[in-house]
């Protein structure tokens, strides 16, 4: 810093001056309202270090700023496709969390992930599923099956809501046909283009605002994610969370470490720090999603650990998680889906 | 009456055109419908944006004693003072160099350039911001930290404030100033004796719009802030994505008052010389 007005400077040693209380400094930048107050306090006290978090709203609105560099935060929280794409870009650092303290605490099946094998870069935040929900109080027959949003029973029709995702309604669509995930099968797409041209005439709409849609009445039946659909069931107690035996897609976000993270040894000790069974259930019974540490049930709120959306019954199938496909596949998608929406 | 000779027939003027009151309602329904809803589930008792149950001050309670919402609130207030300060400052000054001058050459180009940022697209202003800043920090290790917020938001704020003070300056009588240069003051008393004190509550109207344009911004400080450096409308854009509490209905609430209060004063400072 050179020569800058007088103000300026003022203004920055009162910034500064504000935040030299505690020992060290980390700077978290996760998707809004989703790091649980409690969290930061117990890990500003255990290591005498000032957190702030800031929010945002999209995976692509965080990695649009991180690209241009020098952001000054340390901690990001992106989706699972998301963590591949900017390992690729070489924007995180690697900390090695397989080598941690307590790596130990993690479940097995978030060890080996496609968008981080052996955990190199990321450890689990909190994990969910995007599947749909039903209101039984209209339909009570079996729910289990995508036929409830592409072939509905009568008392469904009109009345559903799809999520205006292009994945998550063509990745339905092929589940249902039991077609791969990306796809490049032209009769295959063809097919599916069908279906979902077809399916259309009983979709009332295709919005993100799930909970608003299916507690106002205005739907019986949405594309949903399993914390959206816990909140709305406490409104609506007849909603019921679909496990649908041709499967249906699981999400994951990431704890990871900028490269050029000026306070990289206190993200470190973050991320060391939230993979202990009690802190991961700090998040969980904030966020309200599952968090991927083991033991950690013990210190969630029952009412999540007794939640149908949040613990899947023995019998559902595992959740997949589809790594973004090739440019050749995203083109024909991008076709099927603007022609749907014509 | 005199003046109804000036005015135009009946038959002609649109006030009275078949459908204007029907068209006119619906245009304020539908701009104003929303927000009604919006300030009334403020009040609803559940936690829900769409179901009724009973009225209650809860979520204001809430927000008012959240955390992320006052640091948000502390941060906005800090850059829309600075902002406004500053921007009604270069605007004043921008408008006098633009109206009580000989016409000289590029006085069109400077008025171009003042309005710029009326015309570019938000987003372009914000990513060439994010660049910008990304840029000096990288390469020269500059970093002014919420000053680079404060400083992004003066640029884009200049010609809201600049537009009302120019209005002003142009509507206002010269001859009080040619008095003044007459009876012998110097350039600088006529304009701290008679110019600035009629041209008060142009600034003030400008440092006004400054000051909302600044509160409400949400594209540009995105791309700019950084950490620690929330604003209020983006962590209410933060909150939306994980679901809409009545919480975030109250802040917004707040903020659209503070929002009507301004635009009542500026119009009602803006009629008292008028």
């Amino acid at each position: 810093m050179k020569k800058f007005p007088g103000v300026l400077a003022a203004v920055a040693a009162l910034l500064a001056g504000g935040q030299a209380m505690a020992a060290g400094e980390l700077h978290i930048y996760n998707w809004g309202n989703y790091t649980s107050p409690e969290l930061k306090e117990k890990f500003e006290k255990a290591y005498d270090v000032k957190v702030t978090i800031d929010g945002y709203d999209s995976n692509e609105t965080m990695l649009a700023k991180v690209k241009a560099g020098a952001t000054g935060y340390d901690i990001v929280v992106p989706g699972d496709y998301m963590i591949q794409i900017m390992v690729g870009e070489g924007l995180l650092a690697e900390t090695n969390p397989s080598a941690m303290e307590n790596y130990k605490h993690v479940d097995d099946r978030w060890k080996d992930v496609y968008w981080d094998p052996g955990r190199k870069y990321s450890v689990p935040w909190q994990w969910g599923t995007t599947s749909f929900a039903v209101n039984t109080a209209v339909y009570d027959g079996d729910i289990n099956t995508l036929a409830i949003l592409f072939d509905p029973p009568d008392a469904l029709k009109g009345r559903i809501n799809m999520l205006n995702d292009i994945n998550d309604v063509i990745n339905a669509g092929l589940r249902y046909l039991g077609y791969p995930r990306c796809n490049k099968n032209k009769d295959q797409l063809k097919e599916l283009s069908q279906l979902l041209l077809n399916a259309k005439q009983h979709w009332r709409t295709m919005a993100y605002e799930t909970i608003e849609k299916l507690t106002s009445g205005d739907v019986d039946v949405s594309q949903n994610w399993n914390g959206a659909s816990m909140r709305a069931r406490k409104q609506v107690p007849t909603l019921k969370y679909a496990y649908p035996r041709e499967g249906f897609t699981g999400w994951m976000d990431n704890v990871a470490v900028l490269k050029d993270a000026p306070n990289l040894e206190n993200a470190k000790l973050f991320m060391n720090f939230i993979m202990v069974p009690e802190n991961a259930a700090l998040i969980s019974n904030f966020a309200r999603y599952a968090n991927g540490v083991v033991g950690s049930e013990k210190f969630m709120d029952p009412e999540m650990i007794e939640s149908p959306e949040i613990v899947m019954p023995a019998n559902a199938p595992a959740p997949e998680f589809v790594p973004p496909c090739d440019k050749e596949v995203v083109d024909l998608y991008n076709k099927i889906w603007t022609n749907l929406k014509k | 009456m005199a003046d109804t000779a000036h005015r135009t027939p009946r038959a002609l003027d649109l006030k009275y055109q078949p459908g204007f009151t029907s068209v006119a309602m619906l245009c304020f329904f539908v701009l104003y419908a929303p927000i009604a809803v919006l300030v009334f589930f403020s009040f609803n008792a559940n936690r829900s944006v769409t179901r009724w149950t009973e009225f209650s001050l809860d979520w204001y309670v809430r927000a008012l004693a959240n955390e992320g919402i006052q640091n948000a609130a502390v941060t906005s207030l800090e850059v829309a003072v600075f902002a406004t300060v500053f921007a009604t400052s270069i605007a004043t000054a921008a408008a006098l160099a633009t109206t009580r001058v000989a016409r000289y050459r590029g006085m069109t180009a400077a008025y171009t350039v003042i309005n710029m940022p009326l015309m570019v697209p938000e987003i372009v202003t914000a990513v060439a911001t994010l660049s910008f800043f990304a840029l000096l920090r990288t390469t020269l290790g500059i970093n002014f930290g919420l000053g680079n917020v404060m400083i992004a938001h003066t640029v884009f704020c200049i010609p809201f404030a600049y537009l009302p003070i120019r209005a002003r300056l142009e509507n206002m009588d010269l001859t009080l100033e040619q008095a003044a240069a007459d009876l012998y003051a110097t350039p600088w008393r006529t304009f701290r004796r008679v110019t600035l004190p009629l041209l008060v509550p142009g600034v003030i109207a400008g440092a006004m719009l400054a000051f909302i344009i600044s509160l409400d911004d949400v594209i540009i400080t995105m791309m700019v802030a950084g950490p620690g450096q929330t604003t209020l409308p983006i962590y209410i854009l933060g909150q939306i994505r994980r679901g809409v509490t009545p919480e975030v209905n109250a802040v917004s609430t707040i903020l659209l008052a503070v929002s009507i209060l301004f635009v009542t004063l500026f119009f009602l400072l803006g009629r008292r010389r008028t």
